[in-house]
């Protein structure tokens, strides 16, 4: 029972993580929380969609396609809204209030292209399951985390090891100077929305093989939100961590306390770590959270 | 902040509005030319007429709006009831009317037609509407003006009794209430599947899931059952297998699923199977989805809900099929509604062997039981709730089959 809950919580926590690094990424560079991440997700999972069911194309491909949408998405958001308020000097609070309108049009705009009928990917997905000991694990659940790992390990060797995620921490670190010292500081930031839009539509198609495809379900953002502030905005390892330990935490609650009290337990996380320690377990920048 | 969101919000409001007018104003936008015309010559014709040569029954329900393609059902089916009876010779001797009104859908335009039918048209009773929201005001002013109102699909208990628990006298419906199919599957899963040892699976804070949930258990264990695992979840929520770890554990032989979104009850169904729960699900009118045994993709074989009969039966099947040859449109059960309540007036009016409307619900209410074409009927002369015989579905390959009907209980 306990192994099989804590697989649970994991599943859970790899869906939340994928989305939260998206969120510390830009956090990182901007200083704002992009509201409108989840519906990358969202608009990723359709793309697969329309790809597989339009296109009729194979579903690694509808997967890419899926990944690509996403990236896609997520940068002309980026190109089109947040860089002319940035260069607009307007307040961060701008950024914000955009990123909840983008989110509210992806929604509605999905809503009225696709209807809010439930969709899944016309492919025999692999259901069969593993029984380890006592718990039963799924295929797809395996396939799905160890895509998750790969993903995020690639991530954080992007960043701590190329000139890439060199360029990002000194951005991150004082975008002013980084500019000065010869870094190209948009078209970095733009780099970053591509590579947060595709890992969110990595999650998007995922969610979509697990559950389904419709189009609120960029609501799972919210939680990756708070994930990313438990793990300490702005931090890419941090995300990853509190994700984990919020996907394990709410399957706990769940199981254990009750499911109707799991979304207090995960909010009460939250406000107890902001009291503690405002930055997060791994944070670094503590003003301006959220 | 907040009044941008709003405004943003607002917006995007404002063009799925249109987005969705612009999809049903097709079915719509015929409606009002063909039923407005007869209301009115109804109304014309009534008014020469002398008190007491025809019986008139009222009917209001949205005739032009949104939701007119369950109005204009409800309407053709009584109009179509009325010829027929006519042709037989009437009610008591007297050829019968139907005054339809269009009441939109609103609850204001309902009440305004309801006292306009009552003042002007003397009707002996009125069949609609189909929404709570309009029966509910409609039924305080049934009670003033001494005239029964039978509600179609108004399913809130509000309908028929008041906030402090009073009946509405003159206030009646024919479908049941919400949690009435939860006594109907707690009895099924005993009585005909002969379930011991069952788990209950609701969604927390919805009042429909929780409440026919609560049904469920009280006639479950009334029969002898015992619920081995209550769980829940949230609105919105995807992955239930941490309460499926929960429910397995206690190896259950049957799991009622309460959720009112066939995805989400396919995605239980999917879950389970992939955690080794082989055990029977069932469920209630939440499952009535053409698309849920198949995006089960088998995970439901062999698996049951509860629901109305619809069109199951051949000769509700056949009136259907008559609606439409004469009025066009789609196969809706609206119309046997309509129908059902012309026939269940006429029922209590030679019962009550007058037309008078004090005489008329007395004689509703006095209902032991009336043979519909939406099932048996039988009033709770207490509550005004009826029990109604329900259809048994089984899933079978890429569809639910019926499987057959159970009597009113």
């Amino acid at each position: 029972m306990f192994f099989q809950q804590l697989i649970t919580g994991i599943s859970v926590g790899g869906i939340y993580a994928l989305l939260a690094t998206g969120y510390s990424l830009i956090y990182s560079l901007l200083d704002f929380s992009n509201w409108s991440h989840g519906e990358f997700a969202m608009i990723g999972a359709y793309t697969a969609i329309v790809f597989s069911t339009v296109v009729k194309a194979p579903f690694a491909l509808a997967a890419l396609a899926g990944v690509a949408g996403g990236a896609l998405v997520s940068f002309l958001c980026e190109r089109f809204a947040y860089r002319r308020i940035r260069r607009n000097g307007a307040p961060n609070m701008f950024l914000m209030i955009a990123a909840m309108g983008l989110s509210n049009v992806f929604q509605q705009a999905s809503n009225l292209i696709f209807t809010g009928q439930y969709r899944s990917y016309p492919f025999q997905l692999p259901v069969s399951t593993v029984k380890v000991g006592s718990a039963y694990i799924g295929v797809l659940d395996v396939v799905s985390l160890l895509i998750t790992a790969v993903v995020l390990m690639a991530l954080i060797y992007m960043i701590n090891k190329t000139q890439f995620g060199l360029n990002v921490r000194a951005i991150a670190n004082n975008a002013g100077a980084a500019k000065v010292l010869g870094i190209k500081v948009d078209s970095n930031i733009a780099k970053v929305f591509l590579l947060a839009g595709s890992l969110a539509g990595v999650a998007g198609v995922l969610y979509g093989m697990k559950y389904n495809v419709f189009p609120t379900m960029g609501n799972v953002g919210l939680k990756a939100f708070i994930a990313s502030v438990i793990g300490g905005l702005g931090s890419v390892p941090g995300a990853i961590v509190g994700a984990m330990l919020l996907g394990v935490l709410e399957t706990f609650v769940s199981a254990y306390i009750s499911s109707s009290l799991r979304d207090f337990f995960s909010f009460a996380l939250l406000i107890v770590l902001l009291l503690v320690k405002p930055s997060g377990l791994f944070g670094v920048d503590v003003q301006d959270k959220a | 902040m907040k009044k941008l969101a709003a405004i943003l919000l607002s917006a995007a409001m404002a063009v799925t509005l249109v987005a969705c007018g612009g999809g049903s104003t097709a079915p719509a936008s015929s409606a009002p030319a063909e039923s407005a015309a007869p209301a009115e010559s109804a109304e014309e014709a009534a008014a020469p007429a002398a008190e007491g040569d025809t019986i008139k029954i009222g009917y209001i329900s949205d005739l032009t709006g949104a939701t007119s393609l369950w109005g204009t059902a409800g309407q053709h089916g009584a109009e179509l009831a009325i010829q027929d009876i006519n042709a037989e010779g009437g009610i008591l001797g007297k050829q019968v009317e139907l005054i339809a009104m269009d009441g939109k859908g609103e609850a204001a335009d309902s009440v305004s037609a309801l006292k306009k039918m009552v003042e002007e048209n003397s009707i002996v009773a009125e069949i609609g509407t189909n929404f709570s929201s309009c029966n509910i005001p409609m039924a305080s002013v049934a009670d003033e003006a001494h005239v029964p109102i039978i509600g179609t699909a108004a399913s809130n208990e509000l309908v028929t009794v008041d906030e402090n628990g009073n009946l509405h006298p003159y206030s009646f419906r024919m479908c049941f209430i919400d949690s009435y199919l939860g006594t109907v599957i707690g009895n099924y899963a005993t009585k005909t599947l002969g379930m011991k040892n069952a788990a209950l699976f609701t969604v927390a804070g919805n009042t429909n899931s929780e409440s026919v949930g609560a049904f469920i258990k009280d006639a479950f264990e009334a029969n002898g059952g015992t619920l081995v695992a209550e769980e829940q979840c949230q609105e919105g929520d995807v992955d239930f297998r941490t309460q499926l770890a929960n429910i397995g554990s206690k190896n259950p032989e049957i799991i009622f699923v309460v959720m009112n979104d066939y995805a989400k009850t396919a995605t239980f169904a999917k879950q389970a199977r992939e955690m080794g729960i082989e055990c029977l699900l069932m469920g209630h009118d939440g499952w009535d989805s053409a698309q849920l045994a198949g995006e089960a993709g088998g995970a439901l074989e062999g698996c049951y809900y509860v629901s109305r009969i619809g069109f199951n039966t051949p000769e509700a099947k056949a009136f259907g099929e008559r609606v439409v040859a004469e009025y066009g449109g789609t196969m809706e059960a609206e119309c046997l509604f309509g129908r059902d309540g012309v026939y269940w007036i006429k029922d209590a009016i030679e019962r009550a062997g007058s037309a008078d409307p004090e005489a008329v619900r007395d004689a509703l209410e006095q209902t032991d039981v009336f043979e519909g074409l939406i099932g048996t009927l039988v009033m709770d002369a207490e509550t005004h709730n009826p029990s109604m015989a329900c259809a048994i579905y089984e899933c079978k390959g890429d569809a639910f089959e019926f499987k057959e009907i159970v009597e009113a209980q």
